[in-house]
């Protein structure tokens, strides 16, 4: 299966981390919170008005907007 | 599981180790830092550790409050540093930058870090980075009682064993393990095992720190850390040392890195990889069987965060602290702002009688000046009391997550809705509840804006206004006035954030720690400090001003009349107000009543309907009935009793809807509104309002202001309004004179 952004995911989905947008100042912040490759993240849901969205990644929830999950790469 | 990690770690050598330790127990006044992510209950820890010894320091100066604890044991006296939480060393935020900024320059003579038992992984990557600064470590393995519910069981002994420093196990809410705590990070603390990177970047570190090894200016221990941070590309570490004339080590830094960059390496990756790599290894062999479990905070979740239920829910609860802050502390205000206020007079000016001048200055201006500051600190102290409490208990994340779409057309995120919302009580805690704010700028913005949300004493204004001038529309202007501070308050954010004040960084990210109950004696100490620190500033800056009101009302400007004893528009206040009411001509209002009370209205908002009283009507204040000592005492203590009774009795109130026009039937037809309705235009009044709803709220919110923002930005802010009160009400007054 290809690798796709993690904002397509759906909530209840997980995958693992692939990579994080290199160009992006964003990326030291993603990658110090544990967004590191092959860590495994699950989409738990959507706020009510869409955005943000709430993962569990490693033992800790976290939440991050719809465009900042655009950075991510994750694999199925 | 042994410890199988060597290929991936570095162990310190048995000399180093010793040599620490000596160090470390020959340490007069050892200082130790506390260390951990956010929500690992640091503070809860060192409260639990220091206990009823605590002495607390204030750094004043910092938005973000480091605290030291100090107490006795075993004859020496400890220092324990309470920083900030932070995820990690490379600072992205105010508070990691305070705690970095500790281990580099504060030298501490050992590190207690903080973790949260149920949250291993994440937790250990801020410890192995914690391990390269070679300072002696020992750690607390906190909230193990909350891990086992999760169904995490962690073997400390293994965790002491991987990570070579000593660990233990501690519940900071019920003070277990706490008090072995100390005296093992005293005795045993020592240097750790730490990461072992990739050979590039090992190779890579051990380059910088050859630089490094001639310079005495870098502290010794942190060398492996600075070359560490050099390599992740850390924009502060850079500063820092550009600023303290390393350029040459910055050149180095460049060259090793474009090195790097040809062989392919990613650093800042790498580096990050490695750690995790190894936490997560010594978090298995830790904690073997950790098997997800159904958590509570996951069920609460399901509500909190429901799709239609969650942001009602959270409306009922702002509602709910808006009411809980105003109505059980509305009877103590009345309180300190009545009898009390009347009993101190009384005794006042018996103790005052030999001596007229000083009985008017302290009787007319700094006992109400400084009782109308003091009668917001029941307010504040609710307000802060619950605020702690969905701070602490984890739920002010969610309220973040459920507003940030809502919150971001102005730039800002969720949390940001919370302060706004406040405001509408009262200016003063709103801009302390900035403090949940992440991001300087954004709590800057908010602090900015919020005095434009109109707070509950501009409401008497309006209401004398509305009912002298707009009988029959009274409660559409009122709301009206609401809606238009609301919205100067979104535009001006808009403005500000596409100017001045650009965001920081980008997105929101937030961690959504674990529901918990928090303990009254945290509440309670958070709650003190913060208002005690405001009680304090009632000394100084509210004293200067009521006095220097006071005396313009006291100094005659025309010959024959006697100091302190002047009709009004014969003082210099007068002559004042006279000067600058020409600038309220084209806002319909230039007499010099008008524009004079506006001048009293910078110390409370509530204050200019009775200066209105008072130069429209000759009102004089009543003189108040000297009191006993006894009497006093006895007034003062009937009027306590009062107080309680009438907060107690409100709290079944609390979720009542509440009314914004709930004395406006009282106030109507006074010989105030029948003086007011004579004197203004109604389009001159209208813009009265206007400028009353948007000029600087009260001396107590520029005072909250310059306290956790500087002078500058409070100053800057007090002009800031009064140009955004004179255009909108130059607007109001051109444009309602076409109509009324």
């Amino acid at each position: 299966m290809p690798d796709v952004s993690l904002d397509t995911l759906r909530p209840g989905d997980s995958a693992h981390i692939v990579s994080v947008d290199s160009a992006h100042p964003l990326r030291r912040r993603l990658t110090e919170l544990g967004f590191v490759r092959g860590a495994p993240v699950t989409v738990i849901r959507r706020a009510p008005m869409g955005d943000p969205v709430q993962l569990r990644l490693g033992g800790a929830l976290l939440a991050l907007r719809a465009a900042d999950l655009r950075l991510i790469q994750v694999r199925a | 599981m042994s410890a199988a990690l060597s290929p991936q770690t570095l162990v310190p050598d048995a000399a180093a180790c010793a040599a620490t330790l000596a160090r470390l127990q020959a340490a007069h006044e050892p200082r130790v830092v506390v260390v951990g992510n956010p929500n690992v209950g640091k503070t809860t820890l060192v409260n639990a550790v220091a206990g009823t010894h605590l002495k607390v320091g204030n750094w004043s100066g910092v938005t973000v409050e480091k605290r030291e604890a100090r107490f006795q044991r075993a004859g020496r006296t400890v220092h324990l540093l309470d920083l900030p939480g932070a995820y990690s060393l490379s600072p992205h935020t105010p508070e990691e930058i305070i705690t970095r900024a500790a281990l580099l320059d504060e030298a501490p003579d050992a590190v207690l870090n903080v973790l949260d038992a149920g949250n291993l992984e994440r937790n250990l990557y801020l410890t192995l980075q914690l391990m390269d600064y070679h300072l002696p470590v020992a750690v607390a393995l906190n909230l193990v009682d909350e891990a086992r519910g999760k169904g995490v069981q962690v073997d400390a002994a293994a965790l002491a064993r991987l990570l070579g420093v000593p660990v233990v196990e501690t519940v900071a809410s019920r003070a277990q393990g706490t008090g072995t705590l100390v005296d093992v990070a005293l005795e045993r603390a020592t240097l750790g095992t730490s990461v072992r990177y990739p050979e590039a970047i090992e190779a890579a570190v051990a380059a910088l720190r050859a630089e490094m090894a001639p310079l005495d200016t870098l502290p010794p221990h942190a060398h492996r850390a600075l070359a560490l941070a050099l390599l992740e590309g850390d924009p502060s570490v850079r500063g820092r040392l550009h600023a303290t004339g390393h350029a040459p080590l910055l050149h180095a830094a460049d060259e090793v890195l474009a090195d790097l960059a040809a062989q392919g390496a990613d650093p800042l990756i790498e580096i990050a990889e490695a750690r995790y790599a190894l936490a997560g290894d010594i978090a298995r062999a830790a904690a073997p069987q950790a098997q997800a479990r159904r958590t509570l905070t996951e069920r609460l979740d399901t509500l909190a965060l429901h799709p239609w239920l969650g942001v009602p829910l959270f409306l009922l609860l702002v509602l709910l602290v808006f009411r809980l802050t105003f109505s059980v502390a509305a009877p103590f205000v009345d309180l300190i702002g009545g009898p009390l206020q009347t009993t101190v007079t009384g005794w006042a000016t018996a103790a005052l009688a030999w001596f007229p001048l000083g009985r008017d200055l302290v009787t007319g201006a700094i006992i109400p000046g400084v009782g109308t500051v003091l009668s917001f600190l029941p307010t504040l102290l609710v307000l802060y009391l619950a605020m702690s409490f969905l701070e602490d208990s984890g739920y002010m994340a969610r309220a973040a997550f459920l507003m940030d779409r809502a919150m971001r057309g102005l730039g800002l995120d969720g949390r940001a809705f919370i302060p706004l919302i406040l405001g509408f009580g009262c200016n003063v805690p709103a801009v302390y509840a900035t403090r949940t704010l992440e991001r300087r700028s954004d709590r800057l913005l908010v602090s900015m804006v919020l005095p434009f949300m109109s707070c509950s004493a501009r409401l008497p204004v309006y209401v004398v206004f509305a009912a002298a001038l707009f009988p029959r529309r009274a409660s559409v202007l009122v709301w009206a006035l609401y809606v238009l501070g609301m919205a100067v308050a979104f535009v001006s954010a808009w403005v500000l954030r596409r100017t001045a004040l650009p965001a920081e960084g980008s997105g929101v990210l937030l961690e959504l720690p674990p529901y918990r109950f928090p303990t009254g004696a945290v509440l309670w100490k958070h709650a003190w400090r913060r208002t005690a620190s405001f009680a304090r500033r009632a000394r100084t800056t509210v004293m200067a001003t009521v006095a220097a009101v006071w005396l313009l009302l006291a100094v005659p400007a025309v010959g024959g009349a006697a100091f302190a004893s002047v009709a009004p528009q014969d003082s210099l206040f007068g002559r004042v107000s006279d000067w600058v009411s020409p600038l309220f001509a084209p806002l319909g209002f230039g007499d010099w009543q008008a524009a004079g009370a506006l001048v009293p209205g910078f110390i409370a908002k509530e204050v200019v309907v009775g200066t209105l009283g008072q130069i429209y009507l000759g009102e004089q204040a009543a003189a108040p009935t000297p009191l006993g000592l006894l009497a006093g005492l006895g007034e003062a203590v009937r009027g306590t009793w009062d107080a309680v009774v009438a907060s107690v009795s409100a709290l079944p109130t609390v979720l009542a809807l509440p009314s914004l026009n709930a004395d406006a039937g009282a106030s109507l037809q006074t010989p105030l509104a029948a003086a007011l309705a004579h004197a203004f235009t109604p389009a001159g009044a209208l813009a009265y309002l206007v400028f009353v709803l948007l000029y600087t709220p009260c001396i107590a919110t520029v005072g909250a202001l310059a306290q956790e923002h500087g002078r500058r930005v409070a100053w800057g802010t007090v002009a800031y309004q009064l140009l955004s009160a004179w255009a909108a009400a130059f607007l109001t007054y051109q444009l309602a004179r076409l109509w009324l």
